[in-house]
């Protein structure tokens, strides 16, 4: 029995490392609900711990993947083990012949350790291409070593970043959930494929629909937070013989909230704005009050209810002039805050989505300390994911200035949205 | 109670189910936890409640949610007009101390779905259903009754359950439920059945129903599923309409003129059954274009194989 109990909490600390609250209540019931259970027969067991483990659809995707890693047989675990014995050898090999390569006049060259092991991990023709240059440059080398040094140091951490960032995508793909709508909540935006849009639509209407269910919940929510209605509570009495049985309260009126859109239509940023468009369009109760200028080098107001598909939505960049142009958000922004009537007021959150990436950024910072002194709030969505913010000097001095959110995928954005509404 | 025995008692209610519901069913059962179930609408959650009631020799209490609801709904609401008669009455009757204390006696607390299933001598099968739809005050209010199996009246104190009931949830995921809740539940997701369970169902069902009638039935429902062009997909008890509405007109083959005429019964807007038409017997017909050989149509599309 102690060997099982061991199992299990070693089981149970691997799903805690990978999101699942687990406590020891789980692991307890785990150990009961085992005790009366037929071992040997895999499938009820996974079923059982399942149950046990596993409150939610998406934590049931994670659940299988940690019980087919961890519930091998014997021969699996040998297999495995011997697998990872010959990577290990492997990796150990080209650590050792990473050493020498990454070398400028017989010293090691200043990198990260985490960039050193991607170029561990690299392809063999990534790293050929390194080799070449490295081979190019051994003439300017010798004749001005230290300036030469630097400038393939530099190259080389540049080539490393990039690849890091192409090997951090690849996980993200590779470790998609079992079920496909959950899988494409997950996935970034970018990678959908048009066979996947009908679906990606189909899920940001279910999406919103349960935005919308929650904002009206939150509306409606009832408190004591206003002043005593005398004139109810006196009618309430009436029912009671004239004893002020049930207090009424005035209800606290809504503010009414206004949002302004600017979305970033430039070249790759088309297909985001399609899907955050979307999100704005079907929120009923946001939508009502809202405007939405769409921008790459000038700005557009459009009427986001007239461009109530994707393709009238292309179309329309399209034919506008707008698509196919370089992004500079400054002269968007500059626009926005210029605008009679002014588009931007106290109650107005204003919503930027861009990726950043726009021409004269000292310009664009400038705009938008403008735009933040305009409005009541500033909230940026960002495509790009999270884990490579800190690599993009462009987005380290937006989110300085502004709140910045993710929205590379469709689950960050229902996040954001819910985040905007509070 | 093993695996087994609780399938075989499934079966004999007709609830035709995997093993991943009978097992998950057992752990909830053994460990006296509340099960929580999700999945989209119709697929036979609430169904669950009322056949483990049937299975166990339970009484079923069900307590529908829905926005707003709040404990005097749930668990007790004092009567409070009997308490104002008992004040006139006994007014001049009793010491004052002694009155206040009995108006909050079990005389005058009425019993909602909440209160009555913990206070039942015999262990009974609760049903929350659509949890969703209530309000995060009332999911934070369950939080006692699931995990200590007790509930607190603030006039009489704590009421500890006489008997451990069985507790189901649903949801239709209409909101994220809170992680507080989902940790004290046991908990299973219910998917649309497979072709060939929902056949068997039919066939549980609607046992005066053909073998073939079954199949089309169950395929063209399957299409209807799948399609994404259909907004609101039907339900197992839709799809038994369906059986039941075609059994009626005495049709024994799924054609289009039948399917169009009985589609009423399965989908219940103007645009899912404009789109309906395409999905199954149109020109878009899915069958028709996704064949592969020796996979069998739908029947509603006309195409039958030689």
């Amino acid at each position: 029995m102690s060997v099982y109990l061991e199992k299990l909490a070693e089981f149970s600390a691997l799903l805690r490392r990978e999101g699942l609250a687990v406590g020891i209540r789980e692991t307890a019931d785990a150990c009961e609900i085992l005790s009366v259970l037929d071992l040997s027969d895999r499938e009820t067991v996974r079923l059982a711990l399942q149950a046990v483990y596993a409150k939610s659809r998406e934590e049931q995707a994670a659940f299988q993947r940690c019980f087919d890693g961890f519930f091998v047989s014997a021969e699996q675990r040998d297999a495995i083990r011997r697998k990872q014995e010959a990577e290990a050898r492997e990796m150990a090999q080209r650590r050792q012949e990473a050493e020498q390569e990454m070398q400028v006049n017989g010293r090691p060259m200043d990198l990260r350790e985490d960039l050193q092991e991607v170029y561990v991990r690299m392809g063999e023709d990534k790293r050929d291409q390194l080799r070449r240059m490295l081979e190019k440059m051994q003439g300017n080398l010798q004749r001005s070593p230290k300036l030469y040094s630097n400038f393939i140091r530099s190259v080389f951490m540049r080539f490393l970043l990039e690849q890091q960032m192409a090997m951090e995508d690849d996980a993200a793909i590779g470790s998609e959930a079992v079920d496909p709508d959950l899988a494409l909540l997950y996935r970034d935006i970018s990678q959908f494929k048009e066979a996947d849009i009908p679906r990606a639509a189909a899920l940001i209407a279910a999406i919103s629909r349960q935005l919308d269910a929650e904002l009206s919940r939150r509306r409606q929510s009832r408190g004591h937070s206003g002043k005593l209605d005398f004139r109810r509570t006196i009618r309430k009495g009436l029912e009671t013989g004239g004893s002020f049985y049930r207090l009424s309260y005035r209800r606290k009126r809504q503010k009414k909230r206004r949002l302004v859109l600017l979305c970033d239509v430039s070249g790759s940023m088309l297909q985001f704005s399609e899907f955050v468009l979307r999100f704005i369009k079907s929120m009923s109760d946001i939508s009502e009050s809202s405007q939405t200028f769409l921008f790459s080098e000038e700005v557009r107001e459009v009427d986001p209810f007239a461009l109530q598909n994707m393709d009238a939505f292309r179309d329309y960049v399209r034919s506008s002039g707008l698509f196919g142009r370089g992004t500079d958000l400054g002269a968007a922004l500059e626009d926005l805050t210029s605008r009679r009537p002014a588009p931007l007021g106290p109650s107005t959150t204003l919503l930027i989505l861009s990726d950043t990436k726009t021409i004269d950024l000292p310009r664009a910072a400038q705009a938008l300390l403008e735009a933040r002194r305009q409005a009541g709030r500033v909230l940026w969505l960002n495509p790009i994911p999270q884990r490579k913010w800190p690599y993009m000097a462009s987005i380290r001095t937006m989110s300085s200035l502004c709140q910045m959110a993710p929205c590379s995928t469709l689950d960050e954005l229902a996040r954001s949205c819910r985040k905007m509404m509070k | 109670m093993d695996i087994a025995s609780l399938q075989a008692k499934l079966d004999e209610a007709k609830y035709l189910c995997g093993a991943e519901v009978a097992t998950t069913l057992l752990v909830a059962l053994r460990l006296g936890r509340p099960l929580l179930i999700e999945g989209p609408a119709g697929v036979g959650k609430t169904e669950i409640a009322k056949v483990m009631a049937s299975a166990l020799d339970r009484e079923l209490v069900r307590l529908q949610c829905y926005e707003g609801l709040d404990e005097s709904k749930a668990l007790y609401e004092w009567n409070y007009q009997k308490q104002l008669l008992s004040i006139q009455v006994q007014m001049n009757r009793r010491e004052a101390d002694d009155l206040t204390r009995s108006l909050f006696s079990s005389e005058y607390l009425l019993e909602r779905p909440l209160l009555r299933a913990i206070r039942s001598e015999k262990p009974v099968v609760l049903l929350i259903d659509e949890i969703d739809k209530s309000d995060e005050e009332f999911e934070a209010f369950l939080l006692e009754l699931l995990s200590e199996m007790q509930v607190t009246i603030p006039e009489s104190g704590v009421i500890r359950a006489s008997s451990i009931p069985f507790v189901i949830l649903t949801s239709n995921r209409a909101r994220p439920l809170g992680e507080a809740l989902r940790r004290r539940c046991a908990y299973l997701y219910l998917q649309y059945p497979d072709i060939e369970r929902e056949t068997a169902i039919i066939r549980a069902k609607a046992p005066n129903v053909n073998e073939h009638l079954a199949v089309q039935v169950a395929q063209a429902i399957h299409d209807l599923r799948q399609s994404e062009r259909i907004l609101k997909k039907p339900s197992i008890a839709e799809t038994l309409d369906w059986v039941s509405a075609l059994e009626a007109l005495g049709v024994s083959d799924l054609t289009p003129d039948a399917a169009r005429q009985t589609m009423g019964f399965v989908l219940k807007s103007s645009e899912d059954l404009e789109a309906a038409g395409d999905v199954l017997y149109g020109q878009g017909c899915e069958h028709e274009h996704t064949h592969e050989p020796g996979h069998e149509h739908c029947g509603a599309c006309g195409h039958h194989p030689a």
